[in-house]
């Protein structure tokens, strides 16, 4: 004979094909201990709903379904009363409050994975290389009043900050490049504290490029462990940059390769199915090396054949969770070498 | 991210400058600006001003935060939300709109708030926790059969502001499960998530016909220039 199973949040209850209660196994009787069972039920099975079928075996019961809990909506607030819930549909429905405030609180505790973490990562880099870069424009201004002539000669931002940060007043820089520069300068004189001050404003600045390089570290990381074929076609920061934009590994995994191929040329995209403008060949997939490089005529192509290996990629690691980054990568570049000699 | 634009206040009132708003039950003008009565005296939801009038402490109801406000600032001349009622509420997100409504329903209504973001959720479950009459739901309002088990007897509303392509198709299945004849729907139909690429006029225009078969239309209205490319519909399940 079979049964149905319906999962509620008074317990597990065993139903005839007419929807009346065979047998029944509750919860407890705590909101959110209930949450809990609910959440795990979703996905598994509950030794409750284990207990309920083994009674339903012994009455002869051996074919099981699972159904939605709203066959069992209006009969609840009664069966409530019958086992010892609430007594009254005030305190039906204020049980039923709390049980969907803790079960609500249990899904949004279990929404939240690894790419959220890759998410916060990415950002946070994001917005470190911001900020740098506004403190580094300050630090060249205010020290360049010192020493000018050292901001043409020393390009990198990094290393920039990093000779203030070490050195201080132009007197004490020992560099190679900077040597004769300094002797014939032609910026003002700074008193020590005036140096001490651009120095410890420098020192700031390197530390945040540590933090930077930390990041960095962690959210490849991160990329390993959650998304390793995507990394290895896209690498850590397209891969992160991408599965941010998508919102989360669950969207990037169910979007088709022509939707990632154009992530973050939104404006350029709605601009074009507005009629005004060109379609836009490529959005973030930009900063892929491949489609950096790809002449100008086959770019729009290359950035479609590398969508297309990241869409892969991303369904592999959400879904099946194999391996097969090295072959993703071999073929991405095999065909890219193709569309490089039709030329 | 920070939405406050400015240092919200609370002020002290005379008597003369509340009013109802056109007679609806739980809406008030203050200064030309609608308010409800605060559910949660001294409890801010988005940064909203509070007014206190005598004992009683209202929340300014802030026509661009939400759609509602909006219409009714619109001259919407029916809005059927009233106190008591249970309220489906689809698209639910932080609470800007939901916590006027509940203080609207009052303690011995219910909302219902459905999201599938559980990020804003996060905001909607503490303010549910304090007021009571709220409760969140986190899925996705495509399939009201996930959440059914959840939602206890029918409602008397259900109200729809989810930025879907099939928008008008989640508030008819919802209605369909939920609503109980007679009941009313409200819907902020967003044309730019239907069809970029069309006039929104077009897009009204297909909206309200395909809701015309399940529904008896009583009122409508566009939400320029609060929300661009909105149209705010009330509806009675026929």
């Amino acid at each position: 004979m079979k049964a149905y199973i319906v999962v509620t949040a008074l317990g597990c209850f065993g139903l005839d094909d007419k929807n009346s209660v065979l047998e029944f196994v509750p919860f407890s009787k705590e909101p959110k201990e209930i949450a809990e069972k609910l959440v795990e039920a979703k996905t598994g099975t509950t030794v409750e709903q284990k207990q309920l079928e083994a009674k339903l075996s012994a009455k002869g019961y051996t074919d099981f379904d699972k159904r939605d809990a709203d066959v069992m909506r209006a009969m609840l607030p009664t069966l409530s009363g019958k086992y010892g819930f609430a007594r009254s549909q005030m305190e039906f429905n204020r049980f039923m409050g709390k049980v969907n405030i803790e079960l609500a609180k249990a899904q949004v505790r279990k929404a939240a994975g690894r790419d959220n973490l890759i998410m916060q990562v990415n950002g946070a880099i994001e917005e470190l290389d911001k900020a740098i870069n506004i403190l580094i424009e300050r630090l060249r201004e205010w020290y360049g009043l010192h020493f000018p002539e050292m901001s043409r000669a020393t390009s990198s931002n990094e290393s920039y900050a990093d000779i203030v940060s070490r050195f201080g007043s132009r007197e004490r820089i020992s560099h190679p490049d900077l040597g004769i520069l300094k002797s014939k300068s032609m910026g003002m004189e700074f008193k020590a504290v005036d140096a001490a001050m651009v120095q410890s404003f420098a020192e700031q600045i390197t530390a945040l490029y540590k933090q930077r390089e930390s990041l960095e570290r962690y959210l490849d990381e991160l990329l390993k462990e959650t998304a390793p074929n995507l990394r290895d076609i896209a690498g850590p920061a397209l891969a992160a940059k991408t599965i941010a934009l998508a919102g989360g590994m669950e969207k990037l995994a169910r979007m088709p390769s022509s939707t990632i191929q154009l992530l973050g040329a939104e404006k350029a995209l709605f601009r074009h199915l507005h009629g005004r403008g060109k379609s836009p060949k490529h959005g973030i997939v930009i900063i892929h090396p491949l489609v950096q490089n790809a002449p100008l005529e086959s770019k729009g192509k290359v950035a479609r054949l590398v969508a297309a290996k990241m869409s892969i990629a991303a369904k592999m690691d959400f879904y099946s969770k194999v391996y097969r980054g090295t072959d993703l990568k071999n073929d991405l570049e095999a065909r890219a070498r193709k569309i490089a000699q039709e030329k | 991210m920070m939405r406050r634009r400015r240092i919200p206040v609370t002020r002290q009132r005379s008597k003369e400058s509340v009013r109802p708003f056109n007679d609806l039950d739980g809406v008030y003008s203050i200064d030309g600006r609608l308010a409800t009565v605060n559910l949660m005296p001294g409890v801010r939801v988005y940064g909203e001003d509070l007014v206190k009038i005598g004992r009683t402490e209202y929340r300014i109801w802030d026509n661009y935060r939400s759609k509602p406000a909006a219409a009714l600032k619109k001259k919407l001349k029916v809005f059927p939300l009233k106190k008591g009622m249970t309220v489906l509420y689809l698209g639910a997100a932080s609470g800007t709109t939901v916590s006027h409504f509940s203080d609207i329903v009052g303690k011995d209504g219910v909302i219902y708030g459905i999201d599938i973001a559980e990020r804003v959720l996060r905001e909607l479950i503490h303010h549910a926790e304090l007021r009571g009459n709220i409760v969140p739901i986190l899925a996705d309002a495509k399939l009201p059969g996930k959440y059914a088990g959840q939602v206890f007897g029918q409602v008397d509303m259900v109200f729809e502001d989810v930025a879907a392509k099939d928008q008008v198709e989640i508030l008819v299945r919802n209605s369909d499960t939920f609503l109980q004849p007679g009941g009313y729907a409200m819907i902020a139909i967003k044309s730019q998530s239907i069809d970029v690429t069309k006039p929104p006029k077009e897009i009204y225009a297909e909206c309200l016909a395909e809701l015309e078969k399940h529904f008896e239309i009583l009122d409508k209205v566009e939400l320029d220039p609060f929300e661009k490319f909105h149209m705010f519909v009330v509806l009675k399940k026929k």
